[in-house]
């Protein structure tokens, strides 16, 4: 025990020294990028999409004015994507809405009132009411940024009926400006309703989430990776290792030590990132429209789910250890080891980006299935997985994880036990055998 | 008079290549014996067997009565190894250094009183406290000699420990190691420089490509060939060597 926190006692001391220029300076960078993106993202929709119209009005008033605007917007394709339910002139209940939609996969739908058109259409106006249902769907980190068709649709309607009556000759009082009442809006989480809250003010929200968990995993991996690489360059140019592994201490308590030395690291830089992440993006979301409780709308984690989130972590930095201790059992010298690092640099980067930029949902299977296969995917979506129930992608992670990362410690010491620490990989039967291969092809 | 290290027969292959070529030699307890070698004549493979770091591809080693194959947590109890071009950790100071080592073998006042050993036998003076990538080679060599030999080992495996220094630090390390040995431990030495170990050890094993040629006493070499030196006596075995063959 003494010898392990011996070995700890050094290994932490260089870690948290050592430490930090290169992962301080990506995170800048990173930062100033994100920053860039961010601001640079327009609130615009592009492509037509399927919208629900469910009409409790008598007559088709309302409904022919959302054809023709949608007709506007998209060339003419209101006959493909707009549906009308007749609401057969009663209020149509939340339920009713919510089934309709889920049956069909829509995510937007617009209820019109009973006496839509009567109410516009008397002098002075009265407003005409129509409500929103929407269906949430996680999406990237900007995917659920771009407004919905349906309230595009409605605004536009809302607009162009304005026109019609502000151009009349009778005066037709205070609402004529604004003749329909948008006030009730429907948002569907996770099956339960949520009122008055839209899925972009839920997005913005839940954009915290999907930023910091894949970039504080990424920057910790990164770190303690290139921390723990670079230590095991230091000790085989200096030969320390070759000293420390004719001491009478047991392999596998050298490998312990610097394992456990180095998660403690990590979870150290983690714990630090963190703190600051969140300060810097209270900062950043108190300037965008959103002020969304996601406690509120049930988008919470539990205790138990916590725990997950923090094994989660725990298996991606061991397994990112194991690398590391792995590829830096190949380097000679601290310059070599610096490349080293790129491997997991990469494993860790494509998961960040993909979450953060395209969402899981817009994956195509074999994205998804290729997304799966690398680990750090599974800690950088967990939190969003277990806000919205997906269980068997978390039991996945974690059932990968853990064998990923027993595989990662078992090689590790079982590179610790061999020659290869010692002489490299150069001379092991594989490489010789390969190279024995490829100069026997060149002649 | 009891073996400290019995070698027999070791083969030691890196891929294809054999690096060496079925040594066997034996060191006595207390003696100091050296193995002297051209460049990649296989001294640093077998030491690196020897204090178990690399495992060998036939033979056996046995070091104060262990085997290094299948007891190496007790040859590694009985030994120090110095490799070849050793460094410490540079962000430390050679004080801190001895301390981390020390912490191996004791803890408390024990420990305290190994670091105090070896810093005496460093002899570094105000410059124990400076951080050690600001030490000369010779500082160097010394604060590693003195970290290998402070735990009191009963085996003592040096790579090449005078090499890259000038002939005052030479000399100073060599008389360093003398003092070891008559301390008690057993000390076996690798170097390219025949003079040194002719004037240093009691015994000699003269390995090329990979093969041990000549052992003995450094007197009994000489005579044997008519020799002056010994580089005098491995150029001749070399050649009588090549002609036999
Ligand atoms: N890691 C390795 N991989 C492949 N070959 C190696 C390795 N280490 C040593 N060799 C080869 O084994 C042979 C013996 O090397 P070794 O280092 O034991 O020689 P040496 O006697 O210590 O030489 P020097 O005086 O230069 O230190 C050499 O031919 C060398 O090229
Ligand atoms: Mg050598």
């Amino acid at each position: 025990m003494s010898d392990l926190t011996n070995v700890m006692k050094k290994e932490l001391r260089e870690y948290l020294s050592l430490s930090s220029v290169i992962s301080v300076v990506l995170v800048v960078v990173i930062f100033a990028f994100m920053g860039t993106m961010m601001s640079g993202e327009a609130d615009k929709i592009t492509s037509p999409s399927d919208l629900l119209v469910i009409n409790c009005d008598d007559n088709s008033f309302a409904v022919d004015e959302i054809r023709d605007v949608y007709d506007v917007i998209f060339d003419g394709t209101s006959g493909e994507y707009v549906h009308v339910v007749d609401g057969n002139g009663s209020v149509v209940d939340a339920e009713y809405v919510q089934r309709l939609m889920s049956e069909n996969g829509y995510t937007d739908a617009i209820v019109i009132c009973p006496d839509f058109r009567n109410n516009i259409c008397s002098t002075p106006v009265i407003k005409g009411q129509m409500m929103l249902y929407f269906q949430f769907e996680a999406t990237g980190l900007f995917g659920g940024a771009s407004s919905s068709i349906a309230q595009s649709i409605v605004s536009a309607v809302n607009e162009r009926i304005s026109q019609t009556l502000v151009s009349s000759v009778t005066d037709l009082g205070p609402n004529a400006s604004s003749p329909i009442d948008m006030g009730s809006t429907y948002t569907y989480v996770n099956g339960e309703v949520v009122e008055n809250v839209t899925p972009i003010e839920i997005s913005s929200a839940l954009m915290s989430q999907n930023f910091i968990m894949p970039l504080i995993i990424m920057v910790i991996l990164t770190m303690i990776g290139s921390i723990v690489i670079s230590s095991m360059g230091n000790e085989k140019e200096n030969k320390t290792l070759e000293t420390l592994l004719t001491m009478p201490v047991k392999r596998t308590t050298i490998v312990t030590g610097k394992l456990i030395s180095a998660a403690i690291a990590g979870l150290v830089f983690g714990a630090a990132y963190m703190v600051g992440m969140m300060f810097y993006m209270e900062g950043m979301t108190s300037t965008m429209m959103t002020s969304v409780d996601l406690a509120e709308i049930g988008l919470t984690l539990s205790v138990s789910d916590w725990a997950i989130v923090m094994v989660m972590m725990f298996l991606a930095i061991l397994s990112a250890l194991g690398m590391c201790m792995i590829l830096g059992a190949f380097t000679k010298n601290y310059k070599a080891a610096q490349t080293m690092i790129l491997p997991l640099a990469i494993m860790a980067m494509i998961p960040m980006f993909i979450i953060m930029f395209m969402g899981w949902e817009s994956l195509p299977s074999i994205g998804k299935i290729l997304l799966s296969l690398i680990p750090f995917t599974h800690p950088m979506m967990v939190v969003n997985n277990l806000m919205f129930g997906e269980m068997t992608m978390v039991a996945i992670g974690i059932g990968y994880l853990l064998a990923f990362s027993a595989l990662m410690v078992f090689i590790t010491v079982k590179v610790y036990r061999s020659d290869i620490l010692i002489t490299g990989i150069g001379q092991t039967r594989f490489v010789v055998a390969m190279k024995k291969f490829f100069a026997k092809k060149s002649e | 008079m009891n073996d400290a290290l019995v070698v027999k027969d070791v083969h030691k292959r890196y891929g294809d290549h054999e690096a060496v070529k079925g040594i066997s030699f034996t060191v006595h307890e207390g003696e100091i014996f050296g193995l002297i070698g051209p460049n990649g004549a296989g001294k640093t493979t077998t030491l690196r067997m020897i204090s178990t770091l690399l495992k060998i591809s036939s033979g056996t080693i046995e070091v104060c009565g262990y085997d290094v194959s299948s007891q190496s947590d007790d040859v590694r109890e009985v030994i120090c190894y110095l490799p070849e071009d050793a460094g410490a950790y540079k962000d430390m100071t050679g004080r801190r250094y001895l301390n981390f080592m020390a912490g191996f073998f004791a803890s408390g006042e024990k420990k305290q009183e190994l670091v105090r050993k070896a810093i005496s036998i460093a002899d570094l003076g105000p410059r124990i406290d400076s951080k050690v990538d600001t030490y000369s080679k010779g500082m160097m060599r010394r604060l590693l000699i003195a970290r290998a030999i402070m735990p009191s080992p009963k085996f003592a495996i040096l790579d090449e420990v005078t090499s890259g220094l000038d002939v005052v630090n030479a000399h100073e390390i060599r008389d360093i190691i003398r003092d070891i040995a008559d301390s008690g431990v057993t000390i076996l030495l690798s170097s390219h420089n025949m003079h040194e170990v002719e004037v240093l050890c009691d015994r000699v094993a003269m390995i090329d490509g990979g093969e041990i040629i000549l052992t003995g006493t450094p007197d009994e070499m000489k005579a044997r060939y008519g020799a002056r030196d010994l580089e005098e006596v491995f150029i001749r075995a070399v050649k009588e060597r090549e002609g036999s063959q």
